[in-house]
């Protein structure tokens, strides 16, 4: 019976022992779950965005490139997802640019979920009628917010402008080749429609058909190649009086929900071309300077 | 009744205060005072009258235990302590389990994001779910244990046929309490093997209403969701730990009254002399028992420990997603016989009239097997059997795992064994800073940048190699065993009938984000037949972040 006890004892003594280690470890071990599994979640967000958001923002976030089901390229209606507008800090320019007060996190999860009927954007979440439940909308959102690095936040600023300040400064513009990229890889007839059919026109941006001969009286002082120069790179300079929306005038939201970074999208003459198509000249004319603010990250792309 | 101020009087303060002490000690021993237990703990003889038989007739935690037992019966042999250990599980069980109950709440919202606080948040949270998750697949494991040694040595014979009964309802209960609590993470492996399962109660024979009825009694909504996670969190913690109580108390109730049943080669045959105990055969249960039990008590709770902590880890996959089922759901292992039958027969026939007919042929089993030897020479053919019954169990539970008749096409199941939905992987083994970039075929492993990745793409060429044949005889594969079957021409090998001709096969890793890589595996195997056509094109994406440290749990000793 001795042995018995001493055999006992040992054994509760060492499970003691193994506990007390256990216990020590566990601060170290409740933060590497932590880590772990968050890490989990943004692999599935990953495998979610992959199947159901990159056909409108891209595969990369950055909304340069995107592919519909056959594997073609088509334009990216959605808005860049992967800049440093949206993701970089605790306040990122986007939020106050949207009126959010609230933090960063809820704003991307909460624009999944309700998503932006008025501006094409389905509605993500199973609170609203969506497909995602609500541990899945956590993850896109922690997966997109994954994409804040010191590559994307830490870039040097741009001291002036980037894009020439008068239109008259850019190259001739070449009308076929602008009716080829406003489709792809640009994308604008998702929202504009084309040019030539005002009925494909359906929102949630004004029918452009009609622009040419009254772009040059939007604004005081600009001709119309300033117009529609300053409209694609500082989409909120200037928000349509009657926005029409398929004929219909409505409500266009402020600020606008036209993408902001064609500046980084296109070059020189990309924007020459599109300005081309759209007015049917290949020179322009220009009055006014049309600055691109300083501090932006990102010049023109590359030739 | 000299109080106690009367005796510091007469005594002086210390010799009451002893007195007092030994006083109060026998009170809440029911009879054994501070010498008597000096007396046990050192191995002397007790006095008379034997104090160590009081604490079992007149105390409460005692009362059902039997005051001595017959030493034949005390050794490892022949009833291995399992039903002790048995009792024991289901009150570690009950222990770990009200821990856990403390942090989780069962709603389908709340449920999954629980679990990962237990595991992520609270000190010793992810101890805690493993001894419960472990304990419970160790009570499994010993409750049928404890029912083969049962069978083995005849102790189900008369008088002790109600007690093999009431242990089959324990048995059944066992099982049925380790099956509810095993939807309760809500993940995709506690929702769709637990779906699986229930979806068998649709089959009820009958009118339609009958097993509609049944489905919403056991789901409590067409599907399994809120009321459903309800309703198993009830039976888990509520009705079935309260049934198995009951019934234990009757069953271990009958194990005394009738006596612990005696090696079979110690008593004449058709003889149960196990009540009538000599005197000098008697083992006491204070001191001896009772210091054995908490000796096996220490020891297995060091066993359990350890192994919740270097051996097991309970599984946590991702959320529940009533729109996404995984490949290859399967039963949990215990009830993975019930899903091999399943795939031989109809639904029906086998939930309905085989496992219920077998069930009913256990319970009854005393009654019509009514030998009245216990010796093993004279059971041969039921303790063969026994064997045969076992081995037939070892084989349906495999049958039930999805290697048998449930494979999907070639390419998916090589996608499924390198990158599943769910679960681990020979590449989820390799870190994540062994992940190269680059682009990789299953016979790379030679060439591989490290020995995890090399480790991960020999798995690769292993899985291909089953499920991959050759055309030409110098290909890299085994060669092609063509079955022409008229409009459709099949390929196969060695290992399976379907099998992709001269297949190319690639793991391309790339960097997705900072912090994380894409793993892509692309298949491809061009029609024979019909040259410009493919046979197989598969791809499947996987990814992995820095932080997720799937090679830690693969491990064996974490």
């Amino acid at each position: 019976m001795q042995t018995k006890i001493i055999i006992g004892t040992i054994a509760f003594m060492l499970t003691m022992i193994i506990l007390g280690f256990i216990a020590l470890n566990e601060p170290a071990r409740l933060e590497a779950f932590s880590a772990a599994y968050e890490g989990r979640s943004i692999e599935n967000g990953a495998e979610i965005f992959v199947n159901n958001c990159a056909t409108c923002h891209g595969i990369d976030g950055t909304a340069t490139q995107c592919f519909d089901a056959t594997g073609a390229e088509t334009g990216c209606v959605g808005l860049p997802l992967n800049n440093a507008d949206l993701l970089c800090g605790n306040r990122p320019p986007r939020l106050d640019a949207m009126g959010w007060a609230g933090t960063k996190s809820d704003f991307i999860e909460g624009t999944i979920a309700a998503g932006r009927p008025w501006a094409g954007m389905p509605t993500w979440g199973q609170q609203f009628g969506g497909p995602l439940q609500s541990n899945e909308l956590r993850d896109v959102a922690l997966f997109v917010q994954n994409w804040e690095s010191e590559t994307l936040c830490g870039g040097e600023e741009v001291e002036g402008p980037v894009w020439p300040t008068r239109v008259s400064d850019l190259p001739a513009g070449n009308p076929e080749n602008g009716a080829n990229i406003y489709q792809v890889p640009l994308g604008c007839n998702a929202c504009h429609g084309l040019v030539e059919d005002e009925s494909t026109a359906n929102g949630p941006g004004p029918w452009l058909g009609a622009l040419a001969a009254e772009a040059a009286d939007r604004k005081e002082g600009y001709t119309d190649a300033d117009y529609i120069y300053e409209s694609i790179l500082l989409p909120n300079a200037h928000i349509a009086p009657e926005c029409l929306i398929g004929g219909n005038p409505s409500d266009c939201p402020e600020p606008s929900t036209m993408l902001s970074n064609f500046g980084q999208r296109m070059t020189e003459q990309d924007m020459a071309d599109i300005i081309a198509y759209i007015l049917g000249v290949t020179e322009f004319e220009s009055n006014v300077d049309v600055v691109y603010p300083e501090g932006s990250v990102a010049p023109p792309a590359e030739e | 009744m000299a109080t106690f101020v009367d005796q510091v009087r007469e005594l002086g303060l210390k010799q009451a205060t002893i007195a007092k002490v030994d006083e109060a000690v026998e009170r809440l021993t029911a009879g054994l005072n501070v010498n008597d237990i000096r007396d046990m703990l050192r191995g002397e003889e007790p006095r008379r009258p034997n104090p160590r038989l009081r604490p079992h007739a007149d105390g409460f935690w005692l009362h059902i235990r039997p005051s001595f037992y017959h030493t034949e019966v005390t050794h490892i042999y022949p009833s291995f302590r399992l039903g002790w250990l048995s009792t024991f599980m289901f009150v570690w069980e009950t222990i770990t389990g009200i821990f856990l109950m403390v942090f989780y709440t069962p709603s389908p919202d709340v449920a999954y994001a629980d679990i990962w606080n237990i595991l992520g948040n609270v000190p010793l949270g992810q101890l805690m779910r493993n001894l419960h998750r472990f304990g419970a697949e160790v009570m499994v494991v010993v409750v049928a244990l404890h029912m083969l040694r049962t069978f083995i040595t005849g102790s189900y014979k008369q008088p002790r046929q109600f007690t093999w009964v009431t242990g089959m309802v324990l048995l059944v209960l066992t099982l049925i309490l380790s099956f509810s609590g095993y939807l309760l993470p809500w993940d995709q492996l506690a929702y769709w093997a637990v779906t699986v399962a229930v979806s068998a109660a649709e089959a009820t024979p009958g009118p339609p209403a009958l097993g509609e009825n049944i489905n919403l009694l056991l789901r409590g909504a067409p599907v399994i969701g809120a009321g459903g996670l309800l309703r198993f969190y009830l039976l888990h913690v509520l009705l079935l730990p309260l049934l198995l109580a009951i019934f234990f108390f009757v069953h271990y109730y009958k194990v005394v009254i009738h006596g612990h049943s005696l090696p079979p080669g110690r008593e004449a045959i058709g003889e149960d002399t196990a009540k009538r105990v000599p005197r000098d055969e008697r083992t006491y249960f204070l001191p001896d028992i009772a210091t054995s039990e908490l000796m096996w008590s220490a020891l297995t709770i060091l066993f359990l420990v350890a192994g919740a902590i270097w051996f097991y880890n309970a599984p946590l996959e991702r959320h529940a997603n009533p729109l996404v089922t995984p490949l290859h759901v399967v039963a949990p292992w215990y009830l993975a016989w019930s899903q091999g039958w399943l795939k031989l027969a109809d639904k029906v026939f086998i939930a309905f009239i085989f496992i219920p007919g077998l069930a009913t042929a256990f319970f009854l089993m005393p009654y019509f097997e009514v030998g009245k030897s216990r010796r093993y020479a004279d059971r041969r053919l039921g303790i063969s059997v026994s064997m045969l019954f076992i081995a037939l169990m070892w084989i349906s539970n495999w049958m039930g795992s999805p290697e048998y008749l449930v494979q999907s096409s070639p390419d998916q199941e090589v996608a499924q064994e390198l990158l599943p939905q769910e679960g681990h992987s020979a590449l989820k083994e390799v870190p994540y800073d062994f992940l190269e970039p680059g682009t990789y075929t299953p016979f790379d492993a030679e060439d591989a940048p490290n020995p995890y990745l090399a480790a991960a793409l020999e798995e690769f060429e292993r899985a291909m190699q089953q499920r991959s044949c050759s055309l030409s005889d110098d290909g890299p594969y085994e060669p092609c065993q063509v079955m022409d079957q008229g409009d459709t021409v099949r390929y196969g090998n060695r290992f399976t009938n379907d099998a992709m001709p001269d297949p190319e096969a690639q793991l391309i890793i790339d960097d997705y984000q900072d912090n994380m890589r894409r793993l892509t595996l692309v298949f491809s195997a061009p029609d024979p037949q019909n040259p410009g056509n493919e046979l197989y094109a598969y791809t499947r994406t996987g990814y992995r972040h820095e932080m997720s440290n799937y090679e830690e749990e693969t491990r064996l000793l974490q």
